[in-house]
């Protein structure tokens, strides 16, 4: 296997000779250039406009993803066949001598003018002649014949010996010099079969070209030798290849290709945390089987594919060649990358002590090497998992000294600054900010960080970040409740970013922007969003199970609120085994939340009482994130209603409630807000309630949570009831009336709110409470009307649940 | 010359008998040349008949047991250990192998007795009879076994030897390492002939590979004349023994030495074989030879060894064309044999076939580009596209592979010069003579990188020795004369540069006659330059005419035709002076031939020529003669002031003597 040349590069080099020689029309120039570029010099001229098909057009033929791999693709094609080649100069008529002769004709002339081992030497000794003279040389001239021009063998472009053309000429002449006499005799033999299936086409055109006419000495002796002896000479020289087409022995494919190949896979599985897709990487398995030398980098290709497939025993092994191969990269000791590549891998495979064990052992190793960049990337990892597995870090944190998180995080960023390495200190200010928003600190402090995370990624460029940036963001907005600039920063990743972001955070988003439509009550929105992802990227074990959570989730919203509870409990079945770090804390803790409420529904409050002072010891324990205890609190004391004690619930909710405010948490704040005017109207105190409930609705409302709202209306129809039920019905009429009238009102809001999100027990409930409202003002039509509406929507949800 | 059937069929069961015994031997290359020439006989109509009479008792006569029941019982009773041996031997562990039948305790003993020996020069009997009780007896072993175990011990000093040798031409190849299993293998075949000769003053009866061992070792000691003996022995012997012919081959340096010992060779068809391939060795062509190797072809009509030889004989007779056309039907014939292709590649180079070449070089590489052969012609395929330092690589490998690869050092030294590296160039050449010392081609090589350090009196020792490989090519006669005329010795150079002449009509004469039918081109006229140079010559030592004559000559050369009738009446001043047996060259019939070829056209040589003779002929007086010669050279353009100034002083003369007369 030689080096850098190959079949396809010989295509290359006719087509630059066509051009140099004038025979590409003028229309044709800057298609055949780009052709030649975007595959000898990997740079396509012609980059597509930076239009994201995502997801404005839900029907566009070609994912995202499409897009990342075609490049892989073309460039497999061309290294295999030499149609790619027809497909491009098809299309153009040559620029010269003969009507209807197309630019592929001349292309084939050329190839097939190329009929011995000889003329392929020639081939390649005739490419300096199209590179312009050197001053050496014009100088030699001028003094041989005077100031007479100096006169080139080609008509046309002379090539400049330092323009990329001319440099790729000359390194092939001088590659083909280098190649020993079998390489170069593979390479002849390689080519043979390249341009073979053109055979057909070029002897129509040609006739008298003849079944042996791919090498003219056999062409020239076969007289003489007689046929038979002919073929076995033949055969003896060209291998099956002649007349099996199947025959696969000799690779068309150079390392060069291989190697670029291998690094562009990697790039890819790096940067998008995608995996090949399997056509893709079949037809590389099967060009790689036939080169003799296999690059390690092969190794960490198939490393990384088997990861993501999750395939855990062949993860590991895949590694270890890997690294066994790879001891040594550039000439720099290489073990404390296996170490983390092996940390990283166990703990994705939820092997979390070995997973630590393993990161200090490079953390170790790195200082031992003094390789700073592993020994601050392996430092923010252990920082990062801690955060996710405080249990485990809280042992180590003992014996080893580390110290607190904020130290930490600020140790990271002033290395990261000093060091200059853009990435760690902007995931650090991230890191610093999420953590201040999860203690509840000052939202102005976080967005601090934020902005200067922001400055660092645009002044460096770094457009992976900003999966991460954004996504802190969305928390940002999600706790300040503002439900539009949360899906606005969705939108924009995925539009913008999302192109050049690892799929993972392209997942989040997606599944933050399902979960936060579900939350509207668009449930079919939330799936069709979901279904956008690419099906390739799906091929990832994680990435497909965390997409399946996704879907479980929205799922399960819609189950629950159809009080469709057999269906929730198989879903919740499924969704409770996840491996906890498959999703953010969030995404669990959304799970356990409706798993208690689930429970709530059936009336199992024991249970659902058991598992909330399980997560809220929980929390306390961890220092959790500060929403998550506000929420559990509002649940348990929306239980202590549930069981008829609402009074129970009440420190529970100042408490809740207090905490929201010190944090901003508004979405919880508003939704504890609730539950205190609920121990209100249970004792009674309806005007207190419909006070604070008036002046929380409006900006309920914007945290676009529709549950919420809709239990706050009604809420808020029973403090006017409550109203009305405390003013005399005889002395007061009018203000009664008002009373009712207002319950009225809210209720309505609350069912159709309710309707909204399709909870059946909660429409049923509030048609039921308009039934009566409407019996006690007197009008029995309007209630027999609600009431045939309860049992419509009864008999209805009976049958769908059915 | 065909065989009766009777013939055939004994011969047929020779070369079987050959075959099985050679490989009972492990002598590869002589079992294969033998079943290879096997292959070639024709299948007898009625052959199959008799083999097809009993195939349940019938054993063939390559199986037999020994004649010899002493020898028989020996082999009998020694089987097993011989199969093992054989084994050993087949899987290439060669000290194994002579450890079953000859522990080395019993050789290093020989050893040292024998060294006692030497110091105690007291008679040959007295040594033996003396040493008989001290020293071990010789095993009891069959001569095969024997053999087996001493040609394993050489071959695995030879192993030995190639895995001690430094790089090819590294500082340290001095081409000095010795295979050491030679002397312990020579001392006990010393004793074992020996021995065998005190039984009863006769020889008794042995198989001749034991003689061929022997004779093998004493070539490598470079105990020629022993070794000859030796080997003749052994071919009288056992006559189907190639790889022993080959030996006697290597030794034969002259063909007057092969026409001496050609009566004492056994007569038979080996011998036939023998005398033929050997006569191709050394340069010899004629047609007794071209008759004798077509009348092994008719009996053995496909037989690659012959065709090779066919092929070879033309090449040295210079009918290149038809070598080539030999060498390509043996490859169709015989696609996957790599043997002598470097010959092939060397005719295609001297042709500039390129493309051919490279199909061949490409060939060769895919069928296995680890053989000598193989890289020798990559290494030419090089050669011919100036690519020197790949050649160079090549043909190094090709040495690595086989330090006896004759044509690589030799080409390997081509390349040197090419490379203008002369002290390489004159190591490898002289390797290459030290290899072979038939070498034409590297004497010549040796001559020309002399005669480029302008060291004249050495490159004219060098250039002696190779015309006197091939008296008859007259590029060698060209270079010594050239060389004596650099040294100023006029007379012997004329001589030589004379000889040159007549060997190029000779070649003429024995190529048409040949009947190969080719189309010939070259040498068919006499070569201007040498022409010139004579005529040179004879102007220094001012013999005009003869300049004038040579000068004329050589001009005529131009047009062939038309000068024929000049041509004759000059070629009566070569024959002369041709002073060796000339046999079947006939000047008249170089002559004729010459007149129906076209001319060589205006060349340097014969322009210089022309002037000479424009300027003679002004200073004759002839100024009309001088006229016409100065605007023929205007007409051709060359030199064409100096020969307007001679047009216009002619002109002036003539005018003048007008005026006079």
């Amino acid at each position: 296997m030689s080096r850098i040349l190959t079949p396809a590069r010989i295509g290359f080099l006719a087509l630059i000779q066509l051009y140099a020689e004038g025979a590409v029309p003028n229309d044709a120039i800057v298609p055949v250039i780009n052709f030649v570029t975007s595959h000898v010099f990997d740079c396509d001229l012609t980059t597509p406009a930076t239009t994201s098909t995502y997801p404005a057009t839900a029907t566009t033929s070609t994912p995202p993803a499409a897009g990342t791999w075609a490049k892989a693709e073309s460039a497999i094609s061309v290294i295999l066949s030499l149609r790619e080649f027809e497909r491009v100069l098809g299309p153009f008529a040559a620029a010269d001598r003969l009507p209807g002769r197309r630019l592929w004709d001349r292309f084939l002339e050329k190839l097939w003018a190329i009929d011995t081992l000889h003329a392929l030497q020639e081939f390649f000794d005739r490419l300096p002649s199209y590179l312009a003279k050197t001053r050496e040389e014009l100088r030699r001239h001028r003094a041989e014949h005077g100031d007479a021009p100096p006169r080139y063998p080609h008509p046309g472009i002379q090539l400049s010996r330092a323009s990329p053309f001319g440099g790729f000429l000359r390194n092939a002449n001088l590659e083909f010099l280098r190649l020993r006499f079998d390489t170069a005799a593979d390479l002849w033999k390689a080519f043979v079969k390249y341009r073979q299936p053109t055979a057909d086409y070029w002897r129509r055109r040609n006739p008298h070209y003849g079944r042996l006419s791919f090498d003219s000495v056999l062409v020239a002796a076969e007289p003489q030798w007689g046929g038979d002896n002919t073929d076995a000479l033949a055969v003896l020289a060209y291998g099956h290849m002649l007349y099996d087409t199947d025959y696969d022995d000799a690779s068309p494919v150079s390392t060069h290709d291989i190697e670029a190949l291998l690094e562009f896979q990697v790039e890819k599985l790096h940067r998008f945390g995608n995996r090949v897709p399997s056509e893709l990487g079949e037809q590389f398995n099967a060009l790689l089987k036939q080169s003799h030398a296999i690059p390690s980098l092969f190794h960490y290709v198939s490393f990384s594919d088997t990861w993501r497939a999750g395939d855990y025993f062949t993860t590991f092994d895949n590694l270890h060649r890997y690294f066994d191969y790879t001891m040594q990269y550039q000439n720099k000791p290489f073990h404390q990358y296996a170490l983390m590549n092996m940390a990283i891998v166990q703990s994705d495979f939820g092997c979390h002590r070995e997973a630590i064990a393993m990161m200090l052992a490079t953390v170790s190793t790195a200082r031992e090497a003094r390789d700073t960049t592993c020994l601050n990337f392996a430092l923010n990892w252990l920082f990062h998992f801690g955060r996710a597995h405080p249990k485990l870090v809280r042992e180590l944190e003992r014996s080893s000294g580390l110290s607190s998180e904020k130290e930490i995080l600020a140790f990271l960023r002033a290395k990261a600054r000093e060091t200059g390495m853009w990435v760690l200190w902007s995931s650090a200010l991230l890191g610093e900010a999420r953590l201040g928003l999860s203690s509840g600190e000052s939202i102005s402090a976080a967005l601090e960080n934020m902005v200067r995370s922001s400055q660092i990624i645009v002044e460096r460029n770094m457009k992976p970040m900003m999966g991460t940036q954004l996504s802190v963001a969305t928390t940002l907005w999600d706790r300040l409740g503002l439900a539009y600039m949360s899906t606005l920063a969705c939108e924009v990743f995925l539009r913008c970013h999302a192109k050049n972001s690892i799929f993972d955070d392209e997942l989040k988003a997606t599944g933050h922007l399902a979960g936060l439509l579900a939350a509207q009550g668009k449930y079919e929105q939330a799936f069709a969003t979901l279904e956008q992802i690419d099906k390739n990227s799906l091929r990832l074990a994680k990435a497909s199970e965390c997409w399946h959570l996704f879907r479980g989730i929205v799922k399960l919203r819609r189950d629950l609120h159809h009080n469709n509870l057999d269906a929730a409990d198989h879903l919740l079945s499924q969704l409770l085994q996840a491996e906890p770090d498959t999703l953010e804390p969030e995404g669990v803790f959304l799970i356990d939340s409706m798993h208690i409420e689930a429970l709530m529904r059936r009336g199992d409050f024991d249970a659902a009482f058991a598992k909330i002072d399980r997560l809220l010891a929980e929390l306390r324990e961890d220092d959790g994130d500060i929403a998550l205890r506000v929420r559990l609190l509002i649940h348990k004391a929306h239980l202590f209603d549930c069981v008829g004690r609402p009074e129970k619930g009440f420190t529970l909710s100042v408490r809740a409630a207090s905490l929201a405010w010190r944090a901003r948490l508004l979405p919880q704040l508003w939704h504890a807000i609730g539950a205190l005017a609920n121990i209100l109207n249970a004792l009674a105190e309806f005007a207190a309630a419909a006070q604070l409930l008036v002046a929380v609705l409006p900006r309920c409302l914007e945290s676009d949570d529709v549950f919420v709202a809709a239990t706050l209306y009604s809420l808020l129809a029973d403090a006017w009831t409550g109203q009305a039920g405390e003013v005399d019905a005889k002395t007061q009429k009018q203000k009664r009336t008002e009373c009712m009238t207002k319950a009225h009102e809210a209720l309505d809001s609350a069912l159709a709110y309710f309707a909204t999100v399709e909870d059946v027990e909660k429409q049923c409930e509030m048609l039921a409470k308009q039934a009566t409202l409407m019996r006690a003002m007197g009008d029995h039509v309007r209630s027999e009307e609600y009431a045939a509406k309860y049992l419509a929507l009864k008999k209805e949800s009976m049958a769908r649940n059915e | 010359m065909g065989l009766s059937a009777k013939d055939s069929v004994h011969l047929k069961e020779a070369l079987q008998i050959a075959v099985v015994k050679c490989s009972e031997r492990c002598l590869y290359q002589s079992a294969k040349w033998a079943a290879e020439l096997l292959d070639a006989l024709p299948e007898q109509p009625d052959e199959k008949l008799g083999a097809s009479t009993g195939p349940g008792n019938y054993v063939h006569p390559a199986f037999y047991p020994n004649p010899d029941p002493e020898e028989a019982a020996l082999e009998a009773r020694e089987l097993n250990r011989y199969l093992l041996a054989k084994s050993f031997f087949d899987c290439k562990e060669f000290d194994r192998c002579a450890a079953v039948f000859l522990p080395e305790s019993l050789l290093a003993g020989l050893l040292s007795a024998k060294a006692s020996d030497i110091t105690s020069p007291r008679g040959k009997g007295k040594a033996i009879s003396t040493s008989a009780s001290d020293q071990q007896s010789l095993p009891e072993i069959s001569q095969k076994s024997l053999f087996l175990a001493l040609y394993a011990k050489i071959i695995s000093g030879e192993k030995r030897k190639d895995e001690d040798s430094e790089m090819i031409m590294g500082p340290h190849d001095l081409g000095t390492v010795t295979n050491k299993q030679l002397l312990v293998v020579s001392r006990f075949l010393d004793r074992w002939f020996a021995e065998r000769k005190t039984d009863d003053g006769e020889q008794p009866t042995s198989y001749g590979f034991l003689e061929y061992l022997y004779g093998m070792v004493l070539v490598k000691e470079k105990n020629d004349s022993v070794a000859l003996d030796y080997l003749m022995q052994s071919v009288h012997l056992f006559p189907w023994n190639w790889g022993c012919w080959l030996e006697i081959t290597n030794l034969i340096s002259r063909i007057e030495q092969l026409n001496k010992i050609a009566p004492h060779m056994p007569q038979n068809i080996m011998s036939f074989i023998f005398h033929a391939n050997t006569a191709v060795n050394l340069y010899q062509q004629g047609q007794d030879l071209a008759a004798s190797l077509s009348d092994l072809l008719d009996i053995f009509p496909t037989s690659s060894f012959l065709l090779t030889c066919k092929a070879l004989l033309n090449y040295h007779s210079k009918d290149l064309l038809t070598a080539e056309q030999d060498f390509s039907n043996l490859l169709a014939l015989h696609p996957h044999r790599l043997d002598s292709l470097d010959h092939y590649s060397n005719i295609l180079y001297v042709l500039n076939l390129r493309p051919k070449l490279a199909f061949l070089a490409h060939l060769c590489s895919s069928i296995d580009k680890f053989r000598p052969e193989s890289c020798v012609v990559v290494g030419n395929y090089y050669s011919l596209l100036s690519l020197h330092e790949k050649a160079v690589q090549y043909f190094r490998r090709a040495l690595t592979l086989d330090r006896t690869c004759l044509s690589a050092w030799t080409l390997m030294g081509h390349e040197y010069v090419e490379l203008k590296n002369t002290h390489a160039a004159i190591e490898s050449y002289r390797r290459a003579v030290d290899v072979n010392r038939r070498d034409y081609r590297a004497w010549y090589g040796l001559g020309q990188t002399y005669e480029v350090l302008e060291m004249h009196a050495y490159a004219l020792w060098y250039y002696k020795k190779a015309a006197g490989l091939r008296p008859w090519d007259g590029k060698m006669w060209q270079a010594v004369g050239s060389c004596l005329q650099k040294m100023g010795r006029d007379r012997d150079g004329i001589k030589a540069l004379k000889r040159a002449l007549l060997a190029d009509s000779y070649y003429e004469s024995t190529a048409s006659s040949f009947g190969s039918g080719g189309p010939i081109d070259r040498t068919a006229q006499m070569d201007p330059e040498v022409l010139l140079q004579i005529a040179n010559m004879y102007d220094r030592l001012d013999e005009e005419d003869e300049a004038k004559a040579y000068m004329e000559l050589c001009v005529a050369q131009e047009d062939g035709g038309a000068a024929g009738a000049d041509t004759a009446g000059l070629g009566d001043s070569v024959a002369i002076h041709h002073d060796s047996p000339g046999g079947p060259a006939s000047d008249g019939e170089g002559g004729e031939k010459e007149g129906g070829h076209e001319g060589t056209g205006v060349t340097v040589a014969t322009s210089k020529a022309r002037m000479w003779l424009a300027k003679f002929a002004m200073r004759a007086e002839d100024y009309a003669t001088a006229n016409r010669l100065a605007t023929e050279l205007c007409q051709d353009g060359v030199e064409v002031e100096e020969a307007k100034a001679l047009i216009r002083e002619a002109r002036a003369m003539m005018e003048n003597l007008d005026g006079l007369g």
